[in-house]
């Protein structure tokens, strides 16, 4: 019995010490990523985008409902607005036309973002110069070759400076992301052109989006433009051929075979086992009537 | 037909009259299954969000209790049907135990899934728009399968009791019992007929039983092991979780004897010889639960396929206690207490046989979060708390439901029918006159 326990004893403490990681989550001060970008949607809506994570098991988590500060740092430092996160880490400020936007003497505006932080998560905060970019997309069928005609120019002052020698990366929208169909490399006069492929599936009319853009460009951020078109070839979405298979709606025959013939064989049994209660039953029925 | 008298009384305890004991455990137990009924209110009313599980961890203890039960169940399935089947000796007094821990977990395990159901109101679908292609069908089939194999066979073992219980003269019991145990005994009177009748049944059922435990608790580990999971997409899941299941099984059996014996008085019926003999087939079990194991995680780790790594450094790190209780100290502790004869006591090898039944509960735990704290893709727009699992207060309450539930049912089963099979342990005596 002085065994027993002893070994009850050691077990309880096991019991104890193995509840302890059930019952308990380690909670550390966080040390958060904060990352600050720029946003020129096609109709020339300006954004600021914060986004506000951390790093845990190798998946970049989101920090909800933080306020986040935006600022402008060309002339001073002057708030532009706070936004709190969303559920994604994301706080993003519309920069409108309300909004004064001081350039430096570069020409540049400059952003910056902030994070106070508070008793579980560090402060952070991050910067980021921005010059204004336009970018234009005229869509043209030169002698049956569909052409993408591109220009982008900085305004300054009172006229427009060429942007030369930069990539621009042209895109159309497919069911899960962007399908890269080109990059254009712009001249010195900031245009360029580029033949658009002639076999790409649209909707059922033909239509497609085309998108060209600056992608996280050190100086002009992402500038976007998207145009709509039907340049592309019709398609007849036409449901595949019924088979059968793990993934369809029919189950491949041996599965169904198998399954059938194990059901029948237990549940023919069951069946015996039945037969012979009722059997049971009538016998001393049987004994009864006697 | 007749029996021992000396035997019907010490067999049937509580048949006759409720002790207060009984009265006080079963409210203990009552109260327990309140807490969780509150629980589950409160999950229906406010949703899972009262749960620990959230997008990444969307299995919790709800699907660990569930496998836990079920396999509990199998075990309970496989062993009875492989003492009926070989016709044991020493069987006779804890077969009748092995059959209800089949049934009665059979019946909880299920609730645990619709616990874990978002959506418990498209619960039909499953019936009216199944794929036989899916294994949660083929586990819905199983299982309603392996509850109506199990009441079958656990009837069939009642008839003869019931028949006993009816012509018991003795029996002091209400008129609604005895005319219950009128009906349920089908007016089997022993003739030689009837006898061959039922004991064909149950060798057939037996037989089918111990199929179907196999097939069924299969299917179950298939679910995790045709999954492309970390740690779970493993060829050997089958085999692995029928072993395990035993191993539950056989420490649950032990657990319950040891409690039956004790409360019952049924020192003379259940002897040191049945919980040796119990605690070897344990030991037995426990070897080959660890040589799985080993096997698995093995493979796992010489393969060093990148997210196996990491599970095995997570199992290692942050479940490290966990992962030694359930892997070590869960298979080896019981596995000496029982091989040398020294530490051979009944209080020994039902201490020994409470490790294994919590390990395996561990063991579940650390099969099921872990994974799925490590998928293969991270998860796009998680956050924290949806990461780490940790369970609530709810689902620690209907967890101490469940248990409540199946301590109950055997307290309310041992009030109509016996926990010892008289017909078996009358048959037992007959074969040592003869002797």
């Amino acid at each position: 019995m002085k065994n027993g326990s002893s070994i009850f004893y050691t077990a309880l403490l096991f019991l104890l010490l193995v509840s302890y990681p059930i019952l308990s989550q380690e909670e550390n001060e966080i040390s958060p990523y904060i990352q600050l970008q720029y946003f020129k949607n096609t109709d020339e809506s300006r954004f600021l985008k914060t986004t506000l994570t951390y790093s845990l098991n190798r998946m970049e988590i989101p920090i909800p409902g933080m306020e986040i500060s935006f600022f402008s740092e060309a002339d001073g430092k002057e708030l532009l607005g706070t936004v709190f996160t969303d559920y994604k880490g994301v706080a993003s400020l519309e920069l409108t036309k309300n909004i004064r936007l001081p350039i430096n003497e570069d020409g540049l505006w400059e952003f910056s973002t902030e994070f106070n932080g508070n008793d579980t998560i560090e402060a952070a905060n991050s910067e980021l110069s921005i010059k204004d970019v336009r970018l234009e997309m005229s869509l043209q069928e030169v002698d049956s070759i569909k052409t993408i005609s591109l220009k982008a120019v900085t305004p300054q002052n009172t006229s427009d400076i060429p942007v030369s020698e930069e990539v621009v990366m042209i895109y159309v929208p497919r069911m899960f992301s962007l399908l890269p169909v080109g990059e254009a490399a712009l001249d010195e006069g900031g245009t360029a052109s580029l033949e658009f492929p002639s076999d790409l599936p649209g909707d059922s009319e033909g239509n497609l989006t085309i998108i060209t853009k600056f992608e996280e460009h050190p100086d002009f951020g992402n500038v976007e433009k998207k145009v709509e078109i039907k340049w592309g070839v019709p398609s007849a979405n036409q449901a595949p051929v019924a088979h059968r298979a793990l993934w369809t709606k029919t189950a491949p025959r041996w599965m169904i075979i198998t399954l059938s013939v194990l059901l029948a064989g237990v549940w023919g049994h069951y069946l015996f086992a039945i037969i012979s209660l009722i059997l049971i039953k009538r016998e001393s029925k049987k004994k009864a009537k006697l | 037909m007749q029996a021992d008298k000396k035997l019907l009384k010490d067999l049937t305890p509580e048949i006759e009259s409720t002790s207060t004991t009984w009265y006080i455990t079963f409210s203990v137990f009552l109260g327990f299954f309140l807490l969780g009924i509150y629980g589950l209110i409160q999950q229906i009313d406010k949703g899972h969000i009262v749960t620990g599980m959230r997008d990444n961890v969307v299995w919790g203890f709800y699907i660990v209790n569930f496998i836990f039960f079920m396999g509990l169940s199998y075990s309970g399935a496989l062993i009875s049907g492989v003492l009926h089947l070989f016709n044991t000796g020493w069987r006779k007094p804890v077969i009748r135990m092995a059959e209800l821990i089949t049934v009665i977990s059979l019946i909880i395990g299920p609730f645990f899934i619709f616990f874990c159901i978002g959506r418990l109101d498209r619960l039909y679908f499953l019936f009216i728009h199944p794929r036989i292609q899916s294994p949660i069908t083929w586990d819905v089939i199983a299982i309603i399968t392996d509850l109506f194999g199990c009441f079958i066979y656990l009837y069939l073992s009642f008839v003869e009791d019931f028949a006993i219980l009816r012509d018991y003269e003795g029996l002091q019991v209400s008129p609604w019992k005895r005319k219950l145990y009128k009906i349920l005994s089908l007016g089997y009177d022993g003739s030689p007929r009837q006898k061959k009748l039922l004991s064909n049944a149950k060798t057939i059922m037996s037989v089918m039983i111990i199929a179907i435990a196999i097939i069924v608790y299969s299917v179950l580990a298939w679910i995790f092991g045709v999954t492309l999971q970390p740690g779970w997409h493993s060829t050997i899941f089958g085999p692995y979780f029928v072993i395990a299941a035993v191993f539950s099984g056989t420490g649950l059996l032990i657990i319950l004897m040891w409690i039956f014996r004790r409360i019952y008085h049924l020192e003379e019926y259940i002897t040191k010889r049945h919980f040796v003999n119990v605690g070897v087939l344990l030991t037995v079990i426990a070897a080959f639960y660890g040589y799985f194991t080993f096997s698995d995680y093995l493979t796992k780790w010489y393969g060093s396929i990148k997210m196996d790594s990491i599970l095995i450094d997570k199992l290692f790190n942050e479940y490290y206690l966990l992962f030694i209780f359930a892997n070590y100290i869960g298979i080896l502790l019981p596995a000496i207490i029982i091989a040398f004869p020294k530490f051979r006591t009944i209080p020994n090898i039902t201490v020994a046989a409470a490790i294994a039944v919590l390990a395996l509960w561990v063991n579940r735990y650390i099969i099921v979060i872990p994974t799925l704290e490590t998928p293969f893709l991270p998860v796009q727009d998680t956050r924290a708390e949806w990461i780490k699992y940790s369970p609530t207060w709810i689902e620690w309450s209907l967890t101490l439901a469940g248990v409540s539930v199946f301590v109950m049912l055997f307290m309310l089963i041992s009030k109509i029918a016996p926990i010892v099979s008289i017909s078996e342990m009358q048959e037992q005596d007959t074969e040592e006159i003869l002797k």
